[in-house]
């Protein structure tokens, strides 16, 4: 072959080059494939209720107040320092936990939360969760499920 | 260089591929309603007036927008641009930013009504050009453009309510629709005349529906809507609508028809404050089925789209020879062969009482003094004497064979409704009388002073020559 | 304890160590391949590589003698049937919502758009590069010398192709896959003409049988729905996946991909090539391999031009990758800029005008216009049945892998495209111009034109010059190379008339600007 020689010299790095360039776009391409397709899968909308909802003004929620809302499972709790929302899904397996005088428990495998949400006995691995509330530009509060405070974290609106 | 050729296609293909997967990538990852959520966001920050509303501002999270109606089984994604629906804050910011202008959305709520159930449009959509759905989306509702914006309240509530607050076009336009007689020849709820298409469902028919053969501008239901009503041959050439309106008037029509949908919201969205409708007058009624063709109903008129002549039946000497039996017979059965059609209730719709309260409105019309007898029973007519009298007076008008018809004034006299209902003495009552307000000379005065005899024979003929033609 | 003394915890730990080296060489058990003897048993080795021959003839490595078409038309499905997995996770098959879900796939899903668009040009593309390739194989003489049955097979997955196509046209459940579908439902309804015609619908009423089996009624609805989506993403694709495996495994079966009986390397050749390796093969460049030096019969390349085969691994392997991502690209490149239709929703009330059926039924839709019965199944039948045919009426092995034979071959070609290209042209201006038997004849019975219309006159007359050209020339192969030639000009001019130069009502228009509008 006439590019023998050449070859030996400058043409085999060029065909390397070559070789390596177009297997690596292909294993590239491959790879964009791939994570095109796991966003792919990850819906954008969703058909189930929104993890942030509005409650209503302030002054719905008077002082001293509990106030359960079953649907958004979550307690919603005003005192002289303010407004608090605590989850009322038991961290254990996702039951939904009533509240006692002593604080809220899980009917289905005995987990006891004090007031706080502090496991005070069961099986619960964490305390049931804070969520933080704020208030929208039309003054309603807002209680999103999907952010959680410190426990102890309430918010004063008027 | 060996293998050269397919190494070199590889690359290529596979450069060009990874190309278009980053365009597709970075699509979706700033689709368009993306940077208006960025822009309101920057907007709200910098208007913001402390540092509260500035945290608030900047924790705003950039995402798809949707409000799922879970009653409608729909999804409007509106908002997704329209980001500032319900912010007061930016209630003169610019479009799409901009609130909802009005109080509206104080008792409509975005999230309980969504958007589209009034505003109409593609709500799934989440691009301008097709949530618009102008021109050529192919989606069937479009944009309902603001002045038509009124039909939609009909979908929740009555006309009665809706003249007192907010809806002043859409009952001036269901006033009108009563008025202009539309239903003497359209069916709504099974209520109507033949003549026309039954309306019920026009109002969200896709627009496949509607011949947009002649429609001039966007082919959309209202436009269609609105140009048909200004000139019904126009968009039409076949129509036989007769409609005669002025200025506004083919608007609010348009916003009326909008509102006949063959869909019905939730029970939780509608909101009515009468139970039943309220029950209509004598008058009301003969406007609504009968004054399209009959008008005031004094004057007999020839009518170049039915191509025939309408007979004047609210005239004193009509009503005079008419009796009450009579003209329930006419209302009832109808005059085959015109567009008069039968009105009983099976073929109409309307009630045993509607048919009663126009004839009462009709007979009230009526002169008190009877007219003068005639006296048929004393004479025998001459078949030959009156078939030469018809030719000399009345095919002129009724046409040789008295079928009336087309650019003849006269009304077909052979029809066989009339030759069923109509006695000798009531011919020859009209014929001797006329009918003031027509074409309908006396004959039995003035120059003609056709005796009695003649008007007998006259009748002997028309009798005799029906009973033929059958 | 064992041999060298080692405790029992020194060999698991040793074990563990030597893990990822045991693990990927109980996988791959030759490791990375680096001589001709590790080349072929990559190949042979694996599972997913031993369908290819362990050395490749350079004639099928030359892009000009196959055009890939074949690979691409695979490649094309491999595709669809990704892109397809990915639709069905957000697509619903009833008639609420599979208007809505796939708006949803075209507005919320990351990539939805082209993900749709991918599935339905690369499901239309394999149509179109099917026929291509059926035309190569044809061309090349690719169907004889032992290959005759797989290219039966070859004819079944066309079908397949088409089937699949179709049945996925109707899952939008938008205008204009329900109104392809109401034509499509009339297609199948059509054999009730001839049956009617021989008065035996009573007894044997195969057209209503067979729409109610693919529609559970009559006109496409809920249920015909559910149905042909079950077709579409189940029992089709299952089909088609074993006749695919036969089709692939039959070539190798057949002795390979065709190629001239004489062949002679060119310098041009090493641009498809790897340098061949010099040492370290068991297995001497001047003779083939292993076992198939045993099989009986028409093995690829026993001891036949043995010079000019090259080792698959990498040969063919660089150039089959490269054939896919030259597909890929070019699908997905047309997807970007190509949206695939959606009207409204479908509306049983409202019809299309025209309503026409998918595009590549539209050829037969335009016969379908002289007679329901031969465009709908008569013809059809008549034209798979003549392809399938072919390899058993021709059977001359004289310059097998050659295109179009020879130069006499290039001429008959030639000539039947000029001959068919005039007399299709002017069928179709004479029908159009002065419209057909009912209109000079009303009362004339449907018998007879079911048989006399301008559809069957045309097979009749390709029929009829195929014999000619084999009276002619003594040759059934050029025989058949014209009837070949007929059928593909015939059946791209009826689906290009079909479908830019009818209008509603099926009437001619030169071109979509000049349809009234509704």
């Amino acid at each position: 072959m006439m590019s023998e020689t050449q070859d030996k010299e400058g043409g085999v790095s060029r065909r390397d080059f070559l070789t390596l360039s177009a297997f690596a776009a292909a294993i590239a391409a491959g790879l964009g494939v791939l994570a095109g397709v796991i966003r792919y899968f990850r819906a954008d909308v969703r058909y189930e209720e929104s993890r942030s909802f509005k409650i209503g003004k302030p002054e719905n929620f008077p002082v001293g107040s509990v106030k359960k809302l079953d649907d958004k499972k979550v307690f919603i709790f005003s005192d002289e320092n303010g407004f608090y929302a605590i989850s009322s899904v038991c961290t254990h397996l996702g039951c939904v936990v009533y509240s006692t005088e002593t604080g809220f428990q899980c009917p289905c495998h005995g987990s006891k939360f004090n007031i706080t949400g502090k496991v005070v006995g069961g099986p619960a691995p964490r305390g049931l969760p804070w969520f933080e509330i704020t208030q929208d530009v039309d003054g309603s509060l807002v209680v999103d499920a999907s952010r959680e405070v410190p426990p102890g974290t309430k918010i004063r609106y008027a | 260089m060996y293998s050269r050729f397919y190494l070199s296609v590889l690359l290529i293909s596979s450069l060009l591929f990874l190309t278009y997967m980053a365009l597709v990538a970075f699509n979706g990852v700033m689709p368009e309603w993306k940077y208006y959520q960025l822009e309101y966001k920057d907007l709200l920050i910098k208007n913001a007036k402390d540092d509260a509303a500035r945290k608030r501002a900047e924790a705003i999270p950039v995402k798809l927008q949707q409000i799922y109606l879970s009653a409608f089984n729909k999804e409007d994604r509106c908002t997704s641009c329209h980001i500032g629906i319900d912010n007061p804050l930016v209630a003169n910011a610019k479009l799409p930013f901009k609130k909802h202008s009005g109080d509206y959305i104080a008792n409509h709520p975005v999230d309980k009504f969504g958007c589209t159930v009034c505003h109409e449009g593609q709500g799934s959509a989440t691009n301008k050009r097709e949530a618009h759905a102008k021109g050529h989306t192919y989606w069937d509702y479009p944009t309902l453009p603001l002045s038509y914006i009124q039909s939609s309240c009909a979908k929740c509530h009555d006309f009665d309510m809706l003249s007192k607050k907010g809806g002043d076009k859409v009952a001036e336009g269901d006033r009108l629709f009563r008025e202009k007689g539309c239903q003497g020849c359209h069916k709504i709820n099974k209520v109507g005349g033949d003549l026309g298409k039954p309306l019920d469902g026009v109002g969200n028919q896709p627009i496949a529906y509607f011949s947009m053969k002649h429609v001039i501008g966007d082919h959309t239901v209202p436009t269609w809507l609105k140009q048909h009503f200004d000139d019904p041959r126009a968009i039409v050439p076949t129509s036989e609508m007769k409609v005669k309106l002025k200025g506004p008037e083919s608007d609010l029509l348009t916003i009326f028809a909008l509102t006949l949908r063959s869909d019905e919201l939730p029970k939780a969205y509608r909101y009515k404050t009468y139970a039943q409708p309220p029950k209509q007058e004598g008058e009301t009624l003969y406007k609504t089925f009968c004054s399209a063709c009959h008008g005031e109903g004094t004057q007999s008129l020839y009518d170049e789209v039915l191509k025939r002549t309408i007979p004047a039946i609210m005239n004193p000497s009509f009503l005079k020879i008419a009796d009450d039996k009579n003209l329930e017979t006419i209302i009832k059965e109808g005059r085959n062969g015109t567009q008069m059609t039968a009105w009983k209730t099976v073929a109409s719709g309307l009630s045993e009482d509607d048919v009663k309260s126009i004839i009462g409105y009709i007979a009230s019309k009526r002169p008190a003094e009877a007219h003068e007898p005639f006296p048929i029973k004393d004479l025998t007519g001459d078949v030959n004497h009156g078939k030469e009298l018809y030719a000399a007076h009345c095919a002129v008008c009724h046409g040789q064979d008295a079928k009336g018809g087309e650019n003849l004034i006269g009304i077909n006299l052979k029809n066989p409704t009339v030759t069923k209902m109509v006695d000798p003495e009531f011919l020859a009552v009209t014929i001797r009388d006329g009918r003031e307000g027509t074409s309908m000379p006396p004959f039995g005065k003035e120059d003609f002073a056709l005796n009695n005899q003649d008007i007998v024979d006259v009748v002997a003929y028309i009798r005799d020559s029906s009973k033929g033609s059958k | 304890m064992n041999d060298n003394g080692q405790s029992g915890l020194a060999r698991l730990t040793d074990n563990l160590k030597a893990i990822g080296n045991t693990f990927v060489g109980s996988v791959f058990r030759n490791g990375p391949p680096t001589s001709d003897k590790t080349r072929a048993a990559a190949i042979y080795n694996n599972f997913f590589m031993h369908i290819q021959g362990v050395k490749t003839h350079i004639n099928t490595l030359r892009p000009t003698y196959t055009l890939g078409l074949g690979l691409m038309s695979f490649f094309l499905f491999l595709a669809v049937v990704a892109t397809g997995v990915f639709l069905m996770v957000y697509y619903n098959p009833s008639v609420e919502n599979a208007f809505k879900s796939v708006k949803n796939i075209n507005f919320v899903v990351f990539g939805g758009k082209v993900m749709r668009n991918m599935h339905k040009w690369a499901g239309e593309g394999m149509i179109i590069f099917v026929l291509l390739h059926m035309a190569r194989v044809f061309f090349t003489g690719s169907y004889k010398n032992g290959r005759e049955f797989n290219w039966v097979i070859g004819i079944v997955l066309l079908i397949l192709v088409y089937v699949l196509n179709l049945t996925g046209y109707l899952l939008p459940w938008d205008q204009l896959s329900y109104w392809a579908l109401v034509i499509v439902a009339n297609i199948m309804q059509s054999p009730k003409e001839l049956t009617d015609s021989l008065n035996i619908t009573r007894f044997f009423d195969v057209g209503t049988l067979s729409t109610e089996f693919f529609l559970a009624g009559l006109v496409p609805g809920k249920e015909a729905l559910n149905r042909v989506y079950m077709f579409h993403v189940m029992v089709l694709p299952m089909v088609i996946y074993v006749f695919i495996g036969i089709h692939f495994w039959r070539i190798r079966k057949d002795g390979g991909m065709t190629k001239p009986e004489v062949f002679t390397a060119q310098e041009s050749d090493s641009g498809y090539v790897f340098p061949p390796q010099k040492t370290g093969g068991i297995f001497p460049t001047y003779k083939t391999y292993g076992l198939m030096e045993l099989a009986q019969g028409k093995t690829p390349a026993v001891d036949r031009d043995v010079e000019n085969t090259v080792m698959s691994w990498p040969n063919l392997l660089v150039a089959e990758l490269a054939v896919l991502m030259f597909t890929l690209a070019v699908a997905l490149v047309y997807s970007y800029y190509v949206d695939a239709p959606l009207k409204e929703l479908a509306n049983p009330l409202i019809p299309e005008n025209p309503a026409k059926a998918p595009w590549y039924f539209l050829g037969l839709q335009e016969l379908l216009s002289y007679s329901a019965f031969m465009g709908g199944v008569g013809l059809p039948s008549l034209a798979l049945l003549g392809l399938v045919l072919i390899p058993y009426l021709d059977r001359e092995l004289y310059n097998v892998g050659i295109w179009f034979t020879d130069k006499q071959g290039r001429n008959v070609s030639l000539e039947a495209f000029v001959i068919s290209v005039i007399v299709i042209i002017g069928m179709l201006i004479f029908a159009v111009k002065f419209g057909w038997l009912r209109n000079w004849f009303p009362d004339i019975p449907q018998i007879i034109i079911t048989f006399v219309n301008p559809g069957s006159i045309w097979v009749g007359f390709v029929i009829l010059w195929s014999l000619h050209v084999i009276k002619r020339t003594g040759s059934t192969r050029l025989g058949a190379m014209a009837m070949f030639v007929m059928f593909l000009v015939s059946y791209v001019i009826l689906t290009y008339f079909a479908t830019e130069l009818r209008g509603p009502n099926w009437e001619f228009y030169w071109s979509k600007d000049q349809w009234p509008i509704h």
